[in-house]
């Protein structure tokens, strides 16, 4: 009998890239029509985002002047303010255009950041066990005691209240549930068969992670980035409504936070309905996403 | 069971612990220059050496951990600058505040959302119960406590002036815990805990309605199907073996549902612990904010402490090593 050499280019130990993973995620989330409304709903909002400074019609800290030069106090919606004015004369529609960038920047950066390290030490964890992982597991059981939003607001007001710390105490906050999370997946797929018998097949740890764990993984580790991306969302715009939002830029918080606190919420609903709405549909359409996608992903819930 | 308790103990007190020392480098090691956080204008010398001495600013870093660590260990947090009295006493009387929204909301919430989550997952697959039930769940899922607060608000309190919106009410003759049961005190306390419910009750529904659907396929329910049990009684039978995942989830999710009840807590005026810490940190009243904190630390380590022992009378099959 001849002693055949292994090939990595065998299919079993090859295993499959990431963009192939992601393919079949997306064709996954396509086949639910939440998903696809949360995707739709995602993508008006990002080209919102990213044209904001060409759809606002003024500055969103330029103060509306009436004719006879007085401030433009709480003025109802019109042609010049088709969603009116706030009590400082501040024109609603440029303000509430402006807020999806910083709803977009915190929720992308954040996601980013949570990601990775989740990713990196879950996958670590996961895969290389030990004191490594006795070591992240405990410091994961404190984190978790840890009341989110007090100590968001404790460290961002110590900080100094900008976009970078607050997306730095977001990134602090929830790698440690997601490190969990990508752990426990990790320890699954560590024991599958075609992991041992790639490694009798000699790949090396990089190979084995980077083509099998992390492509069977992807879709767990997504499900957390959609995640992330709603948490630092609505964290962020509950600093920013407690008044520890960054002072420099406009967001929905922000908005709702100077509503509340010039005591306009009963008269200016052009004021408190676009910023609201405008968080409503943002979270839900993230929660739809992770949800239809969950549902498609697991057997005993999808529909037969 | 006796062993697990004491190690289920031992491990609250680590992690109380931990958090002690995590807010030992907020409060101290975070800024650049602690006293600078910690002094107000305009103090005198002798006062700013009185509070580098309370502080126990001075020192190496670990002297002032150790000491920092022995004060906390005496229950002493100091007093608080901006109500010039000790913390505990500022923060004692708003504890069971918070707890009046706190636990009732959890509690309905909990229960509304598993009876609903019951109803949808029990409901024909794609049909619009099933639909509409997780639709509407989802979006108000991702509708900001403060949103949710707002909303209530305006309605309920500005516009038709059915319920004060604004603090807990006066007390009047009435002291200590009589003035929980009058009429007054349950008005006030109406839209804060109908806030509460409604931020914490889709999650709820959206679990047992997964719960429902991944069970009523199981054999198990064609067995008590094929006996004759009328659909109803067989949904109960599914529902239950849905429960304590929810459950399981209940406790740890108090962590994020506190974040929920500070937001409110500010939008409704209502004096709690978590609005207390808001306004402690805007004052840099630090000692009263940092006591705040602690407290909300330690609410969540009881009930993860709670959870984790009730567990077990919930289901025969958790073993206690």
């Amino acid at each position: 009998m001849s002693q055949s050499t292994p090939k990595t280019d065998l299919p079993p130990i090859a295993g499959k890239g990431m963009l192939a993973a992601a393919r079949e995620s997306f064709i996954l989330l396509i086949g639910d029509s939440f998903a696809v409304a949360g995707m739709v709903i995602l993508t008006i909002f990002a080209a919102i985002a990213i044209f904001a400074p060409w759809l606002a019609p003024y500055d969103p800290f330029q103060a509306m002047l009436t004719e006879s030069g007085r401030l433009l106090r709480l003025a109802p919606p019109s042609s010049a303010n088709p969603f009116g004015t706030t009590a400082f004369g501040n024109d609603v529609l440029s303000q509430f255009l402006y807020g999806f960038r910083v709803a977009f920047i915190v929720g992308l950066v954040a996601a980013f950041a949570v990601g990775i390290i989740s990713t990196v030490f879950g996958v670590v964890a996961g895969y290389f066990g030990g004191l490594i992982d006795d070591v992240l597991m405990r410091i994961t059981d404190v984190a978790l005691s840890i009341p989110t939003l007090p100590f968001s607001i404790v460290a961002v007001a110590l900080l100094g209240p900008s976009i970078e710390n607050i997306v730095l105490v977001i990134t602090l906050l929830f790698w440690r549930n997601g490190a969990r999370i990508i752990r426990s997946a990790v320890l699954t797929e560590r024991e599958r068969v075609y992991v041992k018998w790639a490694r009798a097949a000699g790949a090396s740890h990089i190979h084995i992670i980077m083509r099998h764990i992390l492509p069977n993984i992807f879709r767990v580790v997504f499900l957390w980035i959609t995640m992330s991306v709603a948490f630092a969302v609505l964290t962020e715009a509950s600093l920013s409504f407690l008044g520890l939002g960054d002072p420099t830029v406009i967001s929905w918080g922000q908005m709702l936070n100077t509503a509340f606190s010039s005591g306009s919420l009963r008269t200016a609903w052009w004021w408190v309905l676009p910023p609201s709405l405008g968080l409503i549909f943002l979270v839900s359409s993230l929660y739809l996403i992770g949800r239809g996608y969950e549902e498609q992903a697991n057997p005993r819930l999808r529909r037969r | 069971m006796r062993a697990y308790i004491l190690r289920r103990l031992a491990q609250a007190v680590v992690v109380v612990w931990a958090v002690t020392t995590i807010m030992f480098v907020m409060f101290r090691v975070m800024p650049a220059d602690p006293t600078a956080v910690l002094m107000e204008r305009g103090m005198t010398d002798a006062a700013r050496e009185t509070l580098i001495a309370q502080w126990g600013l001075s020192g190496s870093l670990w002297d002032q951990y150790l000491r920092y660590m022995g004060n906390l260990l005496r229950g002493d947090f100091g007093s608080s600058f901006f109500y010039r009295k000790p913390v505990w006493e500022v923060l004692w009387p708003l504890i069971g505040n918070t707890l009046w929204i706190a636990v009732p909301g959890l509690l309905l919430g909990a229960f509304a959302g598993a009876a609903l989550g019951m109803l949808v997952g029990w409901s024909k697959r794609g049909g619009k119960i099933e639909r509409g039930g997780i639709f509407l769940a989802t979006i108000i899922r991702g509708a900001p406590s403060f949103v949710i607060g707002i909303a209530l608000l305006t309605v309920f309190s500005s516009t038709l002036g059915w319920f004060p919106g604004f603090g807990m009410g006066d007390p009047g003759p009435t002291q200590g815990f009589a003035r929980y049961l009058t009429l007054d005190f349950l008005h006030h306390l109406a839209l804060p805990l109908i806030a509460v419910i409604i931020y914490f009750l889709p999650e709820n529904l959206l679990l047992m309605r997964s719960g429902v659907v991944e069970n009523r396929t199981e054999d198990y329910i064609e067995l008590v199907r094929a006996k004759g049990v009328p659909s109803s009684r067989v949904a109960w039978h599914a529902a239950r073996n849905s429960l304590l995942p929810l459950i399981t989830w209940l406790f740890p999710a108090l962590a994020e549902t506190i974040a929920g009840i500070v937001v409110i807590e500010i939008v409704f005026s209502w004096p709690g612990v978590g609005r207390e810490l808001v306004l402690a940190v805007t004052r840099q009243d630090y000692p009263l904010a940092q006591a705040a904190f602690f407290l909300l630390a330690v609410m969540i380590v009881l009930a993860n402490l709670a959870a984790d022992l009730t567990y077990g009378k919930l289901d025969p099959r958790v073993v206690y090593k």
